[in-house]
């Protein structure tokens, strides 16, 4: 059953989806939850198929699509891909039994399912055209989830979302274009294959032009520094289940991409970008964290310390050693798992309140003690307390760019201290002191259908803040040896030399893990 | 004194007539009928027509065939050319046009399908198209571009509404200063090669190395000027626009493709032996010619009020785009080019029909054109399933995955890649976003804005028939599942392109 797990996630939901325009308005909720629970066991199931000991693709699929053109419908995970393929149906879960009273709800729900079946495909897809039409594809529903169920600037903001990005992807399109026919000159023959072209050696000047066109593509994706404008404009309006599965799990598409594409493809370009883009994402981390600290809205305080973290998530990926990469990796669950909770949260607020500014708060722990506890809990997370989640991926990946620059990390070091002012700050702001406003002494705390969403998410954030190896093993493996071939294809001395052997390095590598769990121990 | 001329029967190759002849024997058939009884209703011309497209069809797969294993076949006299270009083209417009063709059977009635004649001019046109691309003497390619050109002006005048009489005559006088620009660059070529088939002239200016260059680029800019009327190569597009708007939706997406591609083929013919030449100059020219179009055109899409104005301008936009492998001239770039248009047609032939079954008999009060994008508002509530099709046949138009054009835009873009045209590929690319803006906002007109029309319950879909239902399906199956047809696809055209030296 497992030959064709993969095809099954993704389509599982699109079909069921389709199905769904049938179902009657009553009743779509029920359906919704159920396609999601189902598809969340599915993607359960593929973890336990799935051999954390071997590092290589698993769950393989392939056939022709334009064999003239060398397309293939090609399919795989690894460690990388499979905790964001879990993520996603997790969370599409989660949004679907959270979500509270919408217009039109059927036409949400089999939006979501739509987006769900993108979601899956861009993780899984192992063919860059294959990616590329996921890609995209998911820009349409989540264009509509803006622009149709928004605030008052929807329209705008779907519009330059949709744009931003459509902009992007199509110069990372050309330059797949240019990456295959490189490909065909190498061998006479066309193929999109990501693992084909992971076998081919490109000199460096192409490299660094590719590197470029690419690059593009996934840092307005993530969105990193100079291109980030858009996403601020996406959280604000977006309804609460649109800013959620676009934190948790769209923005992951970007920094995915850099682990799958950018890096293995040209280690010597990155090498060569390594200093420029960790100055990017640096800027990134004290600038949005200080952007945050000025909002008046509590949404886009969760908005800019997203964009903050992701700033970390892309300097562990230029680590370009298996401690960083590793780190960013679950980094990218830990910011999914954290910022989703954050926007189901506001979205809590916001559907009682109707406001989310903060001055209109104030005392809410003392009317809300369940959700001021489970609020408190993330903004633990968020600013990567010992013990919770992100903690863990910060650590790995700041330890992994430690052996690159010691300066830079530090500052992005400094960028968490003022994270936790911020977070701190606004859950002040909000939830100590005296109840000021009359509307919020009345508030109800949170009901059961928003702790059922809630619950889960408090107890990954800790679970894996404690004990993080069933996931990062997986991890460790398939970077590891993304790592070997990165330092392989090097033909650059300086490239050689900044991206370690992971086959040396190994044993340095488990000891900083049996540290940390010993931390945890103590800590227990 | 004369020698009489000795011609076997068998030497003149009739049967490439054969294709066209069909066609000519369909529009006169329907003259006979109406003869023999008038006032028969539409639905006979239709089919009758239909079937005559029917067997023009076949006998192109015939010749397909027979090109497959035989290679180029000449007959009459050499003038007339059935190669794999030839045949392909053919195959597009006669497969468009019988797809086009059941649009007149609309629920509403309309003028123009009470004349039998209409379908008759219809057939005529096609036959004229089906001259011009079967050919590379420029004396029948005229008189089959004057005869379809003709027959298309009085189509559009059958309309019968002011804006149809204006554009009638625009294009008219459009189409006849083209046909004068036609004559001159004919006749400087004649003049420097002492020929009117195209290798001929090929084959006398390579043998003098280009010595005629200074007559041969007033020629080719004459020649480039004529073909850029037909194909709206900006800036001889003015007529687009108007010509649309005054036209019937059918007819409007009926222009925006078979005309075109008829263009395309007589321009690949004439230009493409230039570019592969040292002629620098005519390169320049060309990429000019392109990026102009594409992106000019692109831009006045944005501000466009009228949705079947802007359509105007997107097919302006993505002719540019095609043109493209002209300059680009590698065999790769002319299997997109053909490849493009296939799945392009498609798609328009979707978007126009929607149009169609939305167009009212009588404008509301307060509404300025057939179709602003004000009267889409909303459309998701009132007609979810039509919403959601108009929206697939935008998105493929721009370029979205895995939808139709995607593919033709991948395959043009990577043929530029191929050939070097890193800065072409990036134009191309770009302008794709571009006109990512003005597709979406119909989108956002119908799924995102409130109906801003309420109480007029016929005002959608009012003439929407059967047949009109089974085109849109058509259409938007061709629409999403293209990426099972590509492969087919790009090895059937590959192949006809390829054996025809193109």
């Amino acid at each position: 059953m497992f030959d064709h797990m993969l095809s099954i996630l993704i389509f599982f939901p699109a079909l069921a989806g389709m199905l769904g325009f049938i179902v009657s308005k009553e009743s779509i909720r029920a359906y919704g939850i159920t396609v999601s629970a189902i598809e969340f066991v599915l993607s359960l199931v593929l973890w336990y198929g799935y051999d954390p000991s071997v590092a290589g693709m698993q769950f393989m699929e392939q056939f022709a699509l334009v064999p003239a053109f060398g397309i293939n419908y090609l399919l795989g995970v690894d460690g990388i891909s499979l905790f964001i393929i879990i993520l996603a149906s997790f969370f599409t879960l989660i949004g679907i039994a959270s979500l509270t009273e919408t217009r039109r709800v059927k036409d949400m729900i089999i939006t979501l399912l739509f987006l769900q079946m993108t979601m899956v495909g861009v993780f899984a897809a192992l063919d860059a055209i294959l990616f590329y039409v996921f890609w995209e594809l998911s820009l349409v529903p989540m264009l509509y989830i803006i622009g149709a169920w928004g605030g008052p600037l929807r329209i705008y903001a779907s519009i330059k979302f949709f744009l931003y990005t459509f902009t992007g992807s199509l110069i990372m399109l050309v330059g797949m274009l240019f990456m295959a026919y490189f490909y065909f000159q190498a061998t006479g023959q066309w193929s999109f294959s990501i693992l084909e072209w992971y076998r081919l050696v490109l000199p460096e000047n192409l490299q660094l032009w590719l590197f470029v066109a690419f690059f593009i593509g996934f840092a307005i994706k993530v969105p990193m520094f100079p291109f980030h404008t858009w996403l601020p404009y996406a959280h604000g309006q977006a309804p609460t289940i649109g800013s959620v599965i676009l934190a948790a799990i769209l923005l992951k598409m970007g920094t995915y991409a850099f682990v799958r594409f950018s890096l293995p493809l040209f280690p010597d370009a990155s090498v060569f970008f390594m200093v420029p883009v960790a100055v990017l994402a640096i800027i990134m981390i004290i600038y949005t964290a200080m952007v945050a600290y000025a909002q008046e809205d509590i949404k886009q305080v969760v908005a800019y310390s997203s964009i903050s973290h992701m700033g970390v998530i892309i300097l562990g990926t230029f680590a370009m050693n298996v401690e960083g990469i590793s780190g960013s990796v679950f980094l990218m669950i830990g910011h999914g798992v954290v910022s989703g909770a954050l926007f189901l949260l506001v979205g809590v607020i916001y559907d009682r309140r109707h406001t989310k500014l903060m001055s209109e708060f104030g005392g809410l722990a003392q009317v809300m003690p369940r959700y001021a506890t489970i609020f408190g809990i993330m903004v633990m997370a968020s600013v990567g307390l010992p013990l919770t989640i992100n903690f863990v991926g910060e650590f790995l990946s700041l330890l992994g760019f430690y052996s690159q620059s010691h300066m830079m990390t530090l500052l992005a070091g400094t960028a968490i201290i003022v994270g936790a002012i911020y977070m701190l700050s606004a859950y002040k702001k909000a939830f100590f002191g005296d109840v000021t406003k009359e509307e919020n002494k009345t508030l109800k705390d949170v009901n059961k259908k928003e702790l059922v969403a809630l619950i889960p998410l408090v107890i990954l954030a800790v679970w894996l803040g404690v004990y993080p190896k069933p996931v990062l093993t997986p991890i460790n493996n398939s970077v590891e040896s993304i790592v070997q071939l990165m330092h392989e294809k090097a033909i650059t001395p300086e490239a050689k030399a900044a991206i370690p052997n992971p086959a040396e390095t190994k044993i340095a590598m488990a000891s900083v893990t049996e540290v940390e769990v010993d931390v945890e121990r103590e800590a227990e | 004194m004369l020698e009489a001329v000795n011609v076997s029967f068998g030497e003149l190759n009739l049967a490439t007539l054969a294709p066209m002849l069909i066609a000519i024997m369909g529009a006169l058939s329907i003259l006979v009928v109406d003869l023999a009884k008038s006032g028969l209703h539409k639905s006979l011309y239709v089919m009758v027509s239909l079937l005559f497209l029917l067997l023009d069809f076949g006998s192109l797969v015939d010749f397909a065939g027979i090109f497959t294993e035989n290679g180029t076949m000449f007959g009459f006299f050499n003038v007339m050319l059935m190669d794999g270009i030839s045949i392909l083209s053919q195959l597009i417009i006669v497969g468009v046009s019988m797809l086009f063709i059941p649009l007149a059977l609309t629920s509403k009635r309309f003028h123009e399908y009470d004349y039998p004649e209409y379908f008759s001019l219809f057939l005529f046109m096609i036959a004229g198209f089906q001259f011009m691309v079967a050919t590379d003497n420029l004396i029948l390619v005229f008189v089959g571009l004057e005869t379809a050109s003709l027959a298309l002006y009085t189509m559009i005048a059958l309309h019968n509404r002011s804006k149809s009489f204006e554009a009638a005559v625009k294009y008219f006088t459009m189409g006849a200063l083209a046909a004068g620009f036609y004559a001159f660059g004919a006749m400087i070529f004649y003049a420097i090669s002492g020929s009117v088939e195209i290798h001929t002239i090929a084959e006398v200016m390579a043998a003098d190395g280009f010595s005629n260059i200074g007559y041969a680029s007033i020629g080719s800019v004459f020649m480039l000027a004529a073909l850029g009327f037909k194909v709206s190569l900006v800036p001889f597009h003015t007529w687009t626009p108007d010509v649309y708007e005054g036209s019937s939706a059918a007819l409007a997406g009926y222009m925006s493709i078979v005309p075109k591609i008829a263009g395309f083929v007589v321009v690949m013919r004439l230009f493409e032996f230039m570019v592969h030449s040292e002629v620098v100059w005519l390169q320049v020219i060309l990429y000019g010619g392109v990026v102009v179009t594409m992106t000019a055109a692109n831009i006045w899409a944005l501000v466009q009020n009228d949705v079947k104005r802007m359509l105007a301008y997107s097919s302006i936009s993505h002719a540019g785009f095609v043109l493209a492998a002209i300059l680009i001239g590698t065999t790769q770039a002319n299997t997109a080019l053909f490849l493009y248009w296939v799945l392009f047609s498609f798609t328009n032939l979707g978007a126009f029909t929607m149009l169609w079954v939305n167009r009212q008999k009588h404008l509301l009060p307060g509404q300025s054109s057939d179709h602003p994008y004000e009267k889409f508002a909303g459309m998701i509530k009132i007609m979810p399933f039509a919403a959601i099709l108009m929206g697939l046949f935008m998105l493929s138009l721009a370029g979205i995955p895995p939808f139709g054009l995607f593919w033709g835009k991948l395959y043009m873009i990577s043929s530029a890649v191929t050939s070097g045209y890193t800065v072409l590929a990036l134009i191309m690319a770009l302008n794709s976003a571009i006109a990512g803006y003005y597709y979406l906002k119909l989108i956002i007109f119908m799924f995102m804005k409130e109906p801003v029309i309420h109480g007029v319950h016929e005002y959608y879909m009012m003439n929407a028939s059967l047949s009109l239902k089974t085109i849109i399906g058509i259409a938007a199956f061709a629409t999403i599942f293209a990426v099972v047809t590509v492969n087919p696809l790009i090895e059937f055209i590959a192949t006809l392109v390829y054996n025809s030296g193109y």
